[in-house]
């Protein structure tokens, strides 16, 4: 079943054509790869999906409808979750704290319980902060819980992004480099933690990565991008053999 | 210590918690002297011009007091409500800008009415308490509640979605948080414990007149915050009582102490650029406070 | 017509001293993206030191009680004297209040505070040192030139001429200097990108101590003028002139050179329109233009847009 369609996803920044008559489809449960060079418009149309940036032209629909207009909040409280390229984590807060913001949505919405901390109210916030815990366990930084995120390793605070946007309990994923900055037993680490998380949570997982090797072992489909045009869609194998991606990473780019 | 002065420093603390709530959420506004120079026109106005709220005893009615201060929270709300979605789409320095334009655009309006008393202003607000120690108990008590409220909206949903946004608006929307919604909550908050703090000053003044609303009071409600610290609700407390402090405990020093108030605001973010009160330092105090019940009871903090 | 002409020269001439102090907010805004606080104490400066400077006396409330020059330059002379000890005070300004700041890595909008400290400082100097009186700079020290002249019909005071031709001669300096000379390129090169401008090895701390120095001058110049031309009100009348170039910063567009000057321009003219029976709303004028600029144009009439960084 489709989750995420993209139909003729056009943006344009002034006199720059940063994405051009894109098309996608994600289906639900798959893990699915952009790769592209550098300002090929990956993260412009992350930025589209999540409602960062408004599509000059066509339409992102989200289960058949359209996401239109909708701002990044109500996006994603509909179940679509990012991490970012450059890591946009709560600096002035802890991680446990930062994954506590993820849960937002799941939290107790009732103002007077909240001032009179009544018994369900109390136990609401214990469950988000065993939840906030179990995350942060299943990434391996339950030691650091209760450090500024803002002191972690570089591998570290990638992956706390990665558990604050599951907090939020999404249907799709959309993982920006998350993999950047990474030595390879890292890497390798990730890939498993990925689609462990994909199989655990029930997830959809699409991501934007530039190490090649990594994308071909993960993802179970993939679509290149190149001047913010789609040049390839298909399984690891069609695209490794695409002519124009060959192109695209051997030819001009290079 | 003199209870007028104890009244000063309370309604500078009350002031420095208008400032921070917004600042908290990472918006710069400075309107506080704004929605405070309204809260002191509603109570004058309604305690000079209406007979019925004058009671029959020799005070002024409390209930009379808190009745203004409830229609001084509804007009201050509405009008932040509606300012808010206006001027909250501003960052940064232009929100700033902008929210000292309005304090000035008020000021001078109110300079200009007839009703508010033009540049005179209004005399003769009846009193509610006998003596300067009577305000002071009343606004230590509704200093008390707001740092309360404070302490439970920190620590909760709204508490950390304005956290949120101060450390990353746009990460904090990617994560659900309705960025527009909350920022206005802290503003609209800001502009009520302005208004209802503008009421009880009205009263402890006794008159009541446009300049009460100036640029100066919004730097000086600012400072407060940046000296004492933004990040926790004691930390506007503290600058507050402090900063309105210091003027009069330098009186010694004569002329000289407004300049010495002026290093101090210069110096204080030099040396505290995250104010006085950090996060550490605050749960501290808290821990302490819970260690020791009896200090709990004669602290800050109810 | 000779209304409409009197009333463009008393809007311009007002306008051209909002231009001249709205253009110091807009050269530290430039390099800095921050507001000095104390830019409206450096004007008040401007226009004490031009009093002493011609030789006026120091009234009987200061600690400086009966201090007076031993010599009375004219006008021309003690204006731009004045502009540069003004220059001085905006340099230690910078020194104290923002420099230190910059040193720390802090939050740059903790500059607004520091600043705001240094002004209340200066404007309480002042306040101790000569009291709070007003003082005002007799049109004598123009030296022969008659009180007013009659310009197409309409009669205008030789200080309104002059205010125009000086601010104007002003603004053309100002101008010659920003796209003719090297220090001028490197303050526009700092305000585009500071970055990139330090990795071109330009010295940004030093462009930064230009930016300051010219605004002080600048504004010392505005005060000095407005002390002429209307009088010195005691040591706080600087702030409201620090509050309405925010207004003319704000409408040309804040960090705009050519913004400054026109917003100054409009305000002047526009605060000269308003009827006399509203005599009293003339300084909401400029408030006004701030908030209504903000809402439909932040970016004012000639500034960029703010960048929203994904």
């Amino acid at each position: 079943m489709t989750l995420l369609q993209l139909e003729d996803v056009g943006v344009r920044f002034g006199g720059l054509q940063a994405l051009q008559g894109v098309d996608l489809e994600v289906k639900q449960g798959e893990i699915f790869g952009l790769l592209g060079p550098n300002g090929a418009g990956k993260t412009t149309l992350f930025n589209v999906i999540s409602g960062l940036t408004a599509p000059s032209s066509g339409t992102v629909r989200w289960r058949g409808a359209s996401l239109d207009g909708l701002s990044s909040h109500r996006i994603a409280r509909l179940g679509i979750a990012r991490t970012f390229q450059n890591l946009r984590l709560f600096s002035s807060m802890s991680c446990l704290e930062n994954v506590l913001v993820g849960l937002h949505q799941h939290a107790s919405q009732q103002p007077l319980a909240a001032l009179l901390q009544t018994q369900s109210f109390r136990r609401r916030e214990s469950q988000l902060q065993q939840q906030a815990l179990a995350l942060l366990d299943l990434f391996q930084l339950e030691d650091t819980a209760h450090q500024d995120a803002a002191s972690l390793s570089y591998g570290d605070r990638r992956r706390l992004e990665i558990a604050r946007a599951l907090a939020s309990r999404p249907q799709l994923l959309l993982l920006d480099e998350p993999a950047a900055g990474m030595n390879p037993s890292e890497k390798d680490e990730l890939r498993e933690l990925i689609r462990r998380i994909r199989d655990q949570f029930k997830l959809t997982v699409l991501i934007i990565e530039h190490h090649v090797p990594l994308m071909l072992g993960l993802c179970d489909r993939l679509a290149v991008l190149n001047f913010g045009q789609r040049i390839a869609l298909g399984s690891p194998d069609q695209v490794r053999r695409d002519p124009a991606v060959i192109e695209a990473y051997l030819g001009g780019g290079a | 210590m003199d209870a007028g002065l104890l009244e000063q420093m309370l309604l500078g603390a009350l002031l420095g918690l208008s400032v921070y709530l917004p600042l908290r959420c990472g918006q710069l506004s400075l309107a506080t002297p704004g929605f405070f120079a309204i809260g002191g026109t509603v109570a004058a106005l309604l305690s000079t011009r209406v007979p019925a709220l004058a009671g029959s005893g020799s005070t002024y009615p409390i209930t009379s007091v808190l009745l203004e201060m409830a229609l001084a929270a509804l007009l201050t709300g509405v009008l932040a409500l509606g300012l808010g979605r206006v001027v909250l789409r501003l960052r940064g320095i232009y929100l700033a800008i902008a929210t000292i334009a309005l304090v000035e655009i008020l000021r001078v309006v109110t300079l200009n009415l007839e009703f508010t008393g033009g540049a005179l202003g209004i005399f003769g607000i009846p009193q509610p308490f006998d003596s300067a120690a009577g305000y002071a108990a009343f606004t230590l008590a509704l200093l008390a509640l707001i740092c309360w409220l404070c302490d439970r909206l920190e620590k909760n949903r709204p508490g950390r979605a304005m956290a949120a946004i101060r450390d990353d608006e746009l990460a904090a929307a990617s994560q659900g948080i309705n960025t527009a919604d909350t920022k206005l909550l802290a503003f609209v908050l800001s502009a009520l414990v302005a208004g209802i703090t503008g009421v009880v000053a009205a009263h402890f003044l006794n008159s009541w007149n446009a300049k009460l609303g100036n640029f100066d009071a919004s730097i000086t409600t600012l400072a407060f915050v940046v000296f004492g610290g933004s990040r926790t609700w004691l930390g506007p407390v503290f600058g507050g009582l402090l900063l309105t402090a210091l003027p009069e405990l330098l009186r010694p020093v004569g002329d000289l102490r407004l300049i010495v108030f002026g290093a101090v605001i210069l110096v204080g973010p030099l040396f505290f650029p995250k104010g006085v009160i950090t996060p550490e330092l605050f749960k501290s105090f808290k821990r302490r406070i819970r260690g020791t019940p009896t200090a709990a009871a004669q602290g800050v903090k109810p | 017509m000779e209304g409409l002409l009197q009333l463009l020269f008393n809007g311009l001439s007002v306008g051209a001293v909002y231009a001249l102090f709205a253009l110091g907010y807009t050269l530290v805004f430039s390099v800095l993206g921050v507001i000095n606080f104390a830019h409206g104490a450096i004007f008040t400066m401007g226009a004490y030191f031009t009093y002493l400077l011609i030789g006026g006396a120091v009234g009987a409330n200061g600690l400086l009680a009966g201090l007076q020059f031993p010599f009375a330059l004219p006008f021309w002379l003690a204006l731009p004297l004045a502009g540069i000890a003004s220059a001085a005070v905006a340099l230690v300004v910078e020194r104290i209040a923002f420099r230190p700041l910059r040193d720390r890595g802090s939050d740059p909008l903790l500059a607004l505070i520091t600043s705001l400290g240094a002004g209340v400082i200066l404007v309480n100097l002042i306040q101790l040192l000569v009291g709070a009186e007003s003082y005002s700079i007799p049109v004598g020290t123009l030296g022969s030139l008659p009180a007013a002249l009659n310009i197409a019909g309409a009669k205008v005071r030789t200080v309104q001429v002059m205010l125009l031709a000086i601010s104007g001669l002003l603004l053309a300096a100002l101008s010659i200097w920003i796209n003719g000379s090297r220090s001028g390129k490197a303050l526009q090169a700092v305000s585009e990108d500071p970055i990139t401008a330090q990795l071109l090895g330009i010295n940004s701390s030093r462009v930064i101590q230009i930016a300051f120095g010219i605004s002080g001058f600048l504004a010392g110049m505005a005060g000095g003028l407005v002390g002429l031309s209307i009088s010195i009100a005691g040591p706080y009348f600087g702030i409201g002139y620090g509050l309405k170039g925010l207004g003319v910063l704000v409408l040309g567009g804040l960090g705009s050179v050519p913004g400054a000057v026109l917003g100054g321009l409009i305000i002047g003219l526009a605060e000269a329109c308003v009827p006399a029976d509203l005599s009293g709303y003339k300084d909401a004028v400029s408030f006004g233009f701030l908030f209504l600029v903000l809402l439909i144009r932040p970016q004012g009439l000639l500034g960029r847009p703010q960048s929203n960084k994904v």
